[in-house]
């Protein structure tokens, strides 16, 4: 009868204290599992929001850093452009799947209509201040195009661009279906836009100064795919499609040259790029932001797609952190709690102990036989709070997720490169409390580092136990 | 010569003073006899017995086991393997059955036993007057007397050649006091164990092979 044997004899022969320790060890091992499971289901969320938010990365502005500078601060700082030369370092950087850079612009035009659904049951079309209908003349650097690359748009007719294009600044378009259709536009079709210099007049009218058509060939025409027509904020919805339909693709170097018509004489003009990173990897993002940070001039950063995942994901967000609280409060008191009634029960074995200690046998042996015993109901009370533990995870974080979804106001998304049609819906629509093997093995992983932990103390009892005092 | 306390002293520290419970003991214990150590209550007896059977140790003096220090043996693996030590309150575990508490002991000792380690049991506990039904008992529902045999089939379980018993019949009537003590001489003379009993029972003495008087902690063969 080995220290094994024996400690299973004492469960089954003190069936009510064992009985006891078990009910303690299930009500705190519920507690230990809703919150596992509430922690691991919240960081299943991140990772699969965060993959779906896509790998992409933008150097901007800090703009918390500039609202903290004072006026003259503010008044002396010159933005600095970042320049093609260090975009493409940057771009050539291993953690870089592939990159643009884009330059935009606005364009008139009297010859064809722009695409807005929020006037289509009124008469007429979105001008500006006299101009025709505006247009986002977009260029791009990067001939396959990102949006079709990472799957935002879909070429449903005629090609890319060819790199010759992109440098040459071939006067080749891509334009959106709607925009196609409304205007009866088809690959191969020529349509124009125009670059208009205005001046106003001290009353307020406007003065073309000067202009030139800018004549384009249509060599492609996308539908945008991931805008989510399912929006809850459907005016939201028709602003960010009203944005990407009437998006026109062209080379940088377009864009560039109808700048420089804009700005005539003006002769410190630059191109300002705005830069996109596609990462190989979700990983590499800190990577990447470690390797580029100091590279950048003063005030710029890197800022990721799956950063938006803080402000679409707060209910998550503040459940997992509320789990992991409920967490590490509940392996203390299980400590403690579990702790305090070993100790309490080696008391009423004092006797017993002392028999093994005189009968010669090891005390390690002695603490070996008392931690197989509260293991063995550990890990009965464990299994049977991880199925109900689950459960009350699942309740309790469905009741938490309403209750913080319902106070919290809707957000505006604006179209950009770096712009998700992903919600806080869909952030809780992934939320899903499950049990998967990860979730089990963390829990008896957990549960029984937990319970090693408390036996500390009722082991140094036993340690420090001396026979001769107990039986003679 | 089976065990041999030389110059043992033991005294509980006062203060500046010193209380001696064991004053320069000197004795020697052999195989195939049964010894009683006599002597009133607080004279000594348990402490030297105590310091007999390892669970405590000599703050001077040393005790020898077949000629070797039994701090070089090691206590743990002394009261393991060397010696059998029977109490007065039996001390047997309570939720246990008889045969069980015999189990344990036997496998805690590293000594050579038969593997069936169950029959043994059940054979040793018969021979010492517990039969298998009663074996099977927890012990708490034994008289006084069984559990006493019981706990005398646990010393013996771990075959060993040193018996040390403290007031084992303290708890007994006369007539259970003496079957345990034919069943101690028997060990002795027909099994050639070394059987050392603490007592303050004169009439038990009397029964013994040899008699060490504990006075004031001092240890004399005469009274």
């Amino acid at each position: 009868m080995n220290f094994f044997k024996r400690g299973l004899l004492s469960i089954t022969r003190r069936k009510g204290k064992s009985l006891i320790l078990l009910a303690v060890l299930f009500i705190l091992g519920n507690v230990i599992a809703g919150a596992i499971s509430i922690s691991q289901a919240t960081a299943n969320v991140e990772e699969s929001i965060k993959e779906r938010l896509g790998t992409g990365a933008t150097l901007e502005l800090d703009y918390e850093a500039l609202d903290s500078m004072d006026e003259s601060e503010m008044m002396n700082f010159e933005i600095p452009n970042l320049g093609e030369e260090l975009i493409n370092q940057i771009g050539e950087l291993p953690y870089v799947k592939y990159y643009d850079y884009n330059t935009t612009t606005f364009l008139a035009s009297e010859e064809i209509e722009s695409y807005n659904p929020m006037m289509e049951e009124a008469e007429g079309e979105v001008e500006m201040a006299g101009m025709g209908p505006q247009f986002q003349l977009k260029g791009v650097n990067y001939a396959p195009l990102l949006d079709i690359e990472e799957g935002k748009s879909e070429l449903v007719d005629g090609r890319v661009f060819t790199d010759e294009e992109i440098e040459n600044g071939t006067p080749v378009a891509i334009i959106s279906k709607k925009l196609a259709d409304l205007n009866n536009l088809q690959v191969g079709d020529t349509f124009s836009l125009s670059n208009q210099i205005y001046e106003f007049s001290e009353s307020g009218e406007e003065e073309v100064l000067d202009s030139r058509d800018v004549p384009l060939e249509v060599i492609g025409i996308f539908e945008p795919k991931t805008v989510n027509s399912d929006s809850e904020n459907p005016e939201e919805f028709d602003y960010m499609d009203m944005d990407f339909q009437n998006t026109i693709y062209v080379a940088n170097a377009l864009v560039s040259q109808e700048m420089e018509f804009a700005v005539g004489d003006m002769p410190e003009y630059e191109d300002y790029y705005v830069p996109f990173f596609v990462l190989n990897e979700p990983e590499d993002a800190e990577a990447f932001e470690e390797e580029v940070s100091p590279l950048l001039p003063e005030l710029f950063i890197v800022r990721h797609a799956s950063d938006s995942y803080d402000s679409i994901a707060a209910p998550i967000e503040s459940m997992s952190n509320l789990s992991k609280y409920v967490l590490i409060a509940s392996v203390i008191t299980t400590i403690l709690i579990i702790g305090l009634v070993v100790l309490l029960f080696l008391r009423d074995r004092k006797r017993e102990l002392g028999i093994y200690l005189s009968l010669g046998e090891a005390r390690m042996r002695v603490v070996g036989q008392i931690i197989t015993e509260v293991l063995i109901i550990s890990i009965i009370g464990m299994t049977l709070s991880l199925f109900t533990g689950n459960l009350l995870a699942q309740t309790v974080s469905d009741s938490l997720i309403d209750n913080d979804n319902n106070q919290r106001e809707d957000e505006i998304y604006y179209y950009t490169e770096m712009q998700t049609d992903l919600t806080t819906e869909d952030v809780i629509d992934a939320y899903e409390v499950s049990l998967t093997g990860d979730f089990i093995l963390l829990f008896y992983a957990v549960g029984i580092i937990t319970i090693l932990l408390s036996t500390v103390i009722p082991l140094i009892y036993i340690i420090r136990l001396n026979p001769k005092k107990i039986m003679m | 010569m089976i065990l041999e306390a030389k110059d043992l002293n033991y005294y509980y520290q006062d203060g500046e003073s010193r209380r001696f419970v064991l004053k320069n003991t000197n004795v020697s214990f052999d195989k195939g006899k049964f010894y009683t150590i006599l002597g009133q209550s607080g004279s000594g007896k348990t402490t030297l017995l105590s310091l007999l059977s390892a669970m405590d140790t000599p703050h001077n003096g040393e005790v020898v086991f077949d000629g070797k220090n039994i701090l070089e043996i090691g206590h743990d693996n002394y009261r393991r393997n060397k010696v059998g030590i029977i109490f007065q309150s039996y001390n047997l575990i309570p939720t246990f059955t008889a045969v069980e508490n015999v189990l344990v002991s036997m496998s805690i000792t590293e000594n050579e036993l038969p593997d069936d380690h169950k029959t043994v049991a059940y054979n040793l506990l018969d021979y010492i007057g517990i039969s298998q039904d009663k074996a099977n008992r927890t012990v708490n529902k034994l008289s006084g007397g069984e559990q006493q045999r019981v706990a005398i089939a646990r010393a013996l379980s771990t075959n060993v050649e040193l018996i040390l018993a403290d007031e084992p019949t303290g708890n007994l009537d006369e007539e259970m006091e003496q079957e345990i003590i034919d069943i101690f001489k028997k060990l002795a003379h027909e099994h050639k164990k070394c059987v050392i009993m603490v007592t303050h029972s004169n009439d038990i003495a009397e029964q013994s092979d040899q008699t060490f008087y504990l006075k004031k902690g001092v240890l004399n063969t005469n009274e």
